[in-house]
């Protein structure tokens, strides 16, 4: 979309052809005697001694989930235990060259990956670092548990580093991130080892935006998105890979900022996606590098790795990494491995066969690679025993700390009942996420925008009372702006993105101007790619920056579903506290536009523990919660209508204020006083409300009390039933369809809170129960003012002479709850 | 005659009581006075002694046994009459009358006559809103009388306001009986609290009055009530749940009183008297009228009623204890002036605590002035057992025929048990005519 760049039809109708490079396939091919040079006896043994911890430990796990019992210790695990055993060559030759500034990202099969990457980093860490990072982690709770004053410092983490794994796995509060994350989810950021993903390739829009956010805020490392072969079937890791592949890198993005994403998208091949195999049933690829050549230019650098070698491994991340510190990311790696052990311990394997299997353990990983020391020799047979028989002990001695209820106790919920719900919102307020001067192009009052708000009125009305014009009046979309680019202004590493954000200025011009202001790395386009979107940002949000992301839709939502649902709003809590996601998504509902562009799911978001869900619709609540959003440490899912992107502020007394200030998040705000009657709407619906409300003052002599919910989690009830004991009448009205609304919980909840005070039930008008008609049906569709006044005659109080034109009978109300309509 | 004698209800939270004792047994003589059970209740143990002689015909509960309250316990008359009509558990039993549904009270031509709407039919189960139900509850609405305006006839707060100002009202009956003791009552409860026990105490009559004046005439009359007037009672009381209060209101033309004062003002001096205040010619006034209406001058006691001959009248007063009322007695019987003072001594030795208790009991009827306050009409609380209390209003500027006048207001509270809003009203006119033609009420 920039100007700069030409579409010229001489050049893409010009014929030719689309030219591939070779993909090199498991080319390694150095002998031990060879990579003498690059290992030292002790970097030989380190290796195999890292592969025999990670084998133990999964031995362990299959042992308790199958036997119910490891080395003689007896203890049920009923979590789940997706083991890797057959793999470990792949994670320790992976992790051989990084360091904590690397950050990896995994899946539901990642122990091994978190543990090799802890023990190389312990390994590459100074003793004094090591210990402050153990001291320092949860008030040092799991160093008081495996802190031996006999051992080394790096003795000690590698207990460290497996005691805060297993308890994490068996769901102990000494765990990593107090048995919150699980098997599937463990992870110590402070070794460079991010969240872990039980959802299949949920890792690769998260760890792209890892990768956004080392480019953006110029932070050294790689990062890794470590998923399977089978998540190449996932349409959100297509997002990832050509969304961290986009030409702006390297052709629009500044200089210093120009060049591919720091991110490896490795995946772990080991053939199978659960139980359908990728190669030669559920894919096409038939080599799984390939993709990488449909992807860019640069076919991702893509390459397959024998990921049964430690030493393959290594030598492709060395030559991986410097392409990343060449600025010619992203990379793909296809690392080859098999799992010998089944999906997880269910699984019967009746989709291989046992000779297929045997082959494979006939070719072990670790076998193989001590047998070719042994060959070269670099160590004999009794030393390779010696370190199998140290890290069993290291591994009972683990168990035993982990399961012991006194040491290592499960979270009491009855002692401490607000254990895990006050991990559910970090509930900060932090003016920029990171020290700096945010990098702007202009000084703030130069920006056109600001300039031209500066003329505009910040009240609907005159001082006669007469309505401002829409040209000169101080608009909803002002308030967004105003709140957004004073964020930009504070918080260096605030960035936003989205579709048609930057030059077009977002689609309902909420943005217009902010492209004169910033530069392409805090503010640029994404592809039409709605879980990269949402994905990334939570990835830049957990590895410490600020993101304001946008959904132009709201009906988009269902294309960034696992991203919204089980990524953005599931991080802070299952990390025990350990990440802030400080991400603002931007929601718009349509209108005009029909069945897929036009529904309100303020109740979906509602529904997700550990999301925040707020809907503004006056300019004064836009740019105040807007503020408060941005300042905050929580996802917050910014919803904003269509409808009233250009009202006016016809509420707030003295119109919106010029400065700063804030609205806090769950404060519903009665907009107009009233005594014979409630109305609590969600959204714009708060307009037709206050337009029943007139009605009902003139035709009936009804004073109505109009109350706007402003946000939807947290709310605050308080207001809403003193105004309910005032009046004991309450209607609730959306534009949301009104099966299994939002509105419905608030009337479930209103009626227990403010039962006695009730002269009727909380009645609910939400729009009906089909798809959104044309425009010119909406009527039929969305609550409308006589929609209220008629569900207040049929269901709370009968007006005088009122002639309904709606049926909310109670009859109308089964009839249509038993057709589903 | 055989007379049933009943177990009294002590207090209206009292449901029932315990027969701990019979001092009497069947066949045996009784005098008036004689013990002749022992009961008790969950606070309190009493005695119930002979109102009539004769011989002890029946005891219908053993001792031991759980009485409910009013039904008949025992029969006293003549050795060899019938007392089979008194037994509680026959046919015709009053326990039986006592439960008599709402609905078929609402059938009785008396109700009719009252001037009440008819109570709204009623099914077992009630459509009320729960804020309907609360300000019902609170109020004092009977919801009986709400006409259902919500949808699928559910009664909505509305329908209860509109009881409410249509004067449909139950009243606590603990709060009532207090308020209107006009007396402060020591509390012995938890934390000082009044309880029942104590307001029964403080209504056992003093003696000795000082001021009550020697009175050669019986100082009442006992009259049987008759069976219509029974019924009335007991559905007007039971239609009400606990009391059958209600307020009439009229005004007066005060033109003349006002004169007459204005007269008395100038002359007073000269002539001796007292400060004659318009209060004290109201009293002067009501008391001439009670002894013309004795229905009101009474006391309403379940089964009986006193018709008092004389007017005590009771002299509402506000006090920095509280609400009082001392009683003058034999109001009717004294002249404006000596009215005038007695009123005087009593409100002042109310005021400064030296109020004998005798003279805070006895009354037959209260008077209460709310005018000085700027009330122009409100509504009394009775003083049980009284079944009258006239409430006085502020001077308030009218116009009749295009001339300005001063009006004063009188709200007239009356027990429906013990006479009808017909009776109640002919009073009440009687007492606007007395005032209005106050020159000709001195010369009767």
């Amino acid at each position: 979309m920039p100007k700069s760049l030409f579409i010229d039809p001489d050049e893409v109708r010009k014929s030719g052809f689309v030219k591939f490079k070779d993909i090199p396939v498991n080319q390694y091919s150095k002998s031990i005697e060879e990579e003498k040079e690059n290992f030292a006896t002790e970097d030989f043994i380190r290796i195999y001694r890292d592969m025999a911890i990670i084998r133990e430990f999964e031995s362990m796990l299959l042992d308790i989930k199958t036997k119910g019992e490891y080395n003689g210790i007896a203890y049920n695990n009923p979590g789940p235990a997706h083991l890797s055993i057959g793999q470990e060559a792949s994670a320790v030759g992976q992790a051989y060259l990084l360091d904590k500034n690397d950050c990896i990202f995994g899946s539901h099969r990642s122990h091994g990956e978190i543990l090799a990457k802890g023990l190389s980093c312990i390994e590459k860490l100074d003793d004094d670092t090591l210990y402050d990072v153990m001291k320092n982690y949860m008030g040092g709770r799991i160093l008081g548990i495996v802190e031996d004053k006999q051992k080394s410092v790096k003795e000690i983490a590698i207990d460290f580093l497996i005691y805060g794994a297993l308890s994490e796995i068996f769901a102990r509060e000494t765990g990593f991130n107090k048995g919150l994350g699980g098997s599937m989810h463990a992870f110590f950021t402070d070794f460079g080892i991010y969240p872990n993903n039980a959802i299949v390739g949920g890792s690769a829009t998260i760890a792209m935006g890892g990768a956004l956010y080392k480019k953006v805020n110029q932070k050294d490392g790689v990062v890794i998105s470590n998923i399977g072969d089978g998540s190449l079937g996932c349409g959100p890791v297509w997002e990832a890979l050509n969304m961290a592949s986009m030409d702006q890198f390297t052709q629009l993005w500044e200089e210093g900022y120009k060049g591919g994403l720091p991110i490896i998208f490795n995946f772990f091949n080991n053939f199978y996606g659960m139980g359908g195999q990728t190669l030669g049933e559920t894919m096409g690829y038939q080599v799984l590098a390939r993709v990488g050549a449909g992807i860019n230019p640069d076919q991702m650098h893509s390459e397959r790795v024998d990921g049964n070698n430690p030493l393959a491994v290594i030598d492709a991340m060395r030559r991986k990494i410097e392409i990343i510190k060449q600025n010619k990311g992203p990379v793909l790696m296809d690392t080859i491995v098999y799992r010998v052990t089944g999906h997880s311990p269910s699984d019967a394997s009746s989709y291989r066969t046992k000779e297929e299997i045997d082959k494979w353990i006939e070719n072990d990983v670790l076998n193989e690679y001590s047998h070719k020391l042994i060959g070269a020799k670099v160590a004999d047979e009794g030393k390779f025993e010696e370190i199998r028989e140290r890290v069993r002990e290291l591994i009972t001695k683990t168990v035993k700390l982990a399961i012991d209820d006194n040491i290592s106790p499960r979270m009491d919920i009855t002692k401490a009942p607000d254990a895990i719900e006050s991990l559910m919102f970090s509930n900060q307020k932090v003016e920029k996420m990171q020290e700096g001067t945010p990098n702007v192009l202009m000084p703030l009052e130069e920006n056109p925008r600001v300039q031209q708000i500066a003329r505009k009125v910040r009240f609907a009305f005159d001082e006669k009372g007469k309505p401002v014009s829409k040209n000169r009046v101080y608009q909803l979309r002002d308030g967004l702006f105003e709140a957004i680019i004073h964020r930009f202004y504070t918080d260096p590493t605030l960035v936003a993105y989205g579709e048609d954000n930057r030059d077009w200025g977002g689609a309902f011009a909420v943005y217009r101007g902010l492209t004169e202001s910033l530069p392409y790395h805090r503010f640029f386009n994404s592809p039409i790619s709605e879980a990269a979107i949402v994905g990334s940002a939570v990835g830049y949000a957990m590895s410490g920056g600020r993101a304001l992301v946008e959904l132009m839709y709201c009906d988009f939502i269902g294309r960034a579903g696992d991203e919204v649902f089980n990524q953005l709003s599931k991080w802070q809590s299952m990390s025990a506290g350990v990440l802030k996601m400080p991400v603002v998504l931007r929601v718009s509902i349509g209108s005009k536009y029909g069945a897929q562009h036009s529904q309100d799911w303020t109740s979906m978001i509602a529904h997700i523990p550990g999301l925040k869900c707020v809907f503004p619709v006056t300019p004064y609540d836009a740019k105040g919660l807007m503020n408060a959003a941005l300042a905050g440490t929580d996802p917050v899912v910014f919803f904003e209508s269509q409808r009233i992107y250009d009202v006016g502020e016809q509420f707030h007394e003295g119109g919106v204020p010029e400065g700063y200030y804030e609205i806090p998040i769950g404060e519903p705000d009665i907009k107009r006083e009233g005594s014979d009657v409630t109305i609590l709407t969600i959204g714009a619906t708060l307009y037709r409300a206050v337009e029943a409300a007139d009605i009902l003052k003139e035709k009936y002599g009804l004073s109505a009390e109009v109350i706007d919910a402003r946000s939807i989690v947290p709310f605050n009830y308080e207001k809403v039933i003193e105004s309910v004991k005032k009046t004991g009448k309450i209607v609730i009205a959306s534009d949301a369809v009104e099966r299994g609304s939002h509105i419905r919980d608030l009337a479930s909840n209103i009626a227990e809170l403010a039962f006695d005070y009730l002269d009727a039930p909380p009645v609910c008008v939400g729009a009906r129960n089909w798809i959104t008609p044309a425009y010119e049906l909406e009527a039929d569709f969305f609550p409308q003012a006589d929609w209220i006044i008629d569900a207040i005659h049929q269901k709370i109080m009968p007006l005088p002479n009122h002639v309904p034109k709606n049926n909310f009978t109670e009859v109308e109300q089964i009839r249509r709850q038993k057709f589903g309509v | 005659m055989a007379t049933p004698v009943i177990m009294p209800k002590q207090g209206q939270s009292v449901e029932s009581c315990i027969i701990t004792k019979w001092h009497k047994s069947v066949g045996d003589k009784v005098n008036v006075g004689d013990v002749l059970f022992s009961y008790e209740t969950d606070k309190a143990s009493f005695e119930e002694e002979a109102k009539v002689e004769g011989t002890m015909l029946a005891m219908f509960f053993e001792e031991g046994d759980d009485v409910e309250c009013l039904l008949n316990v025992c029969v006293i008359g003549e050795e060899g009459e019938d007392f089979a009509q008194f037994d509680p558990n026959g046919e015709s039993s009053s326990a039986q009358e006592e439960q008599e549904t709402p609905k078929e009270e609402a059938k009785t031509p008396t109700e009719q006559t009252a001037p009440l709407a008819q109570p709204a039919e009623t099914s077992d189960f009630v459509k009320i809103s729960p804020r309907a139900r609360n300000l019902a509850q609170r109020s004092g609405a009977d919801i009986r009388y709400a006409q259902p305006t919500g949808p699928n006839g559910r009664i909505i707060e509305r329908d209860i306001e509109a009881v409410i100002s249509a004067g449909k009202m139950v009243t606590p009956a603990a709060m009532q009986e207090y308020a209107g003791m006009g007396s402060v009552v020591e509390g012995t409860g938890i934390g000082g609290r009044v309880t029942t026990a104590d307001l029964s105490k403080a209504q056992v009559p003093a003696q000795g009055a000082s001021l009550q004046p020697a009175l050669d005439v019986p100082e009442y009359e006992e009259v049987r009530l008759s069976n219509i007037r029974k019924i009335i009672a007991k559905s007007m009381h039971a239609s009400l749940a606990n009391s059958a209060q209600l307020t009439l209101n009229s005004s007066f033309d005060a033109t003349e009183i006002l004169g007459y004062r204005r007269k008395l003002k100038e002359k007073a001096e000269s002539l001796g008297l007292p400060n004659i205040t318009l209060n004290d010619i109201i009293i002067y006034v009501v008391s001439r009228a009670l002894v013309r209406h004795r229905e009101i001058n009474s006391h309403f006691l379940g089964e009986s009623m006193k018709l008092f001959n004389t007017a005590h009248i009771g002299v509402a007063c506000d006090t920095p204890r509280g609400l009082m009322v001392p009683t003058l007695f034999g109001a009717d019987k004294r002249s404006l002036a000596d009215i005038a003072v007695q009123s005087k001594a009593l409100t002042s030795a109310c005021k400064d605590g030296s109020i004998s208790p005798d003279l805070l009991t006895g009354g037959t009827f209260t008077i209460t002035n709310l005018g000085t306050l700027g009330v122009e009409t409100f509504t009394p609380v009775l003083n049980p057992p009284q079944s009258g209390i006239l409430g006085v209003g502020g001077l308030v500027e009218r116009t009749k025929d295009g001339v300005p006048y001063k009006a004063m207001g009188l709200s007239l509270t009356f027990d429906h048990r013990a006479l009808d809003g017909a009776d109640a009203a002919r009073f009440l006119q009687d007492v606007v005519n007395s005032l209005e033609n106050f020159s000709l009420t001195l010369a009767m």
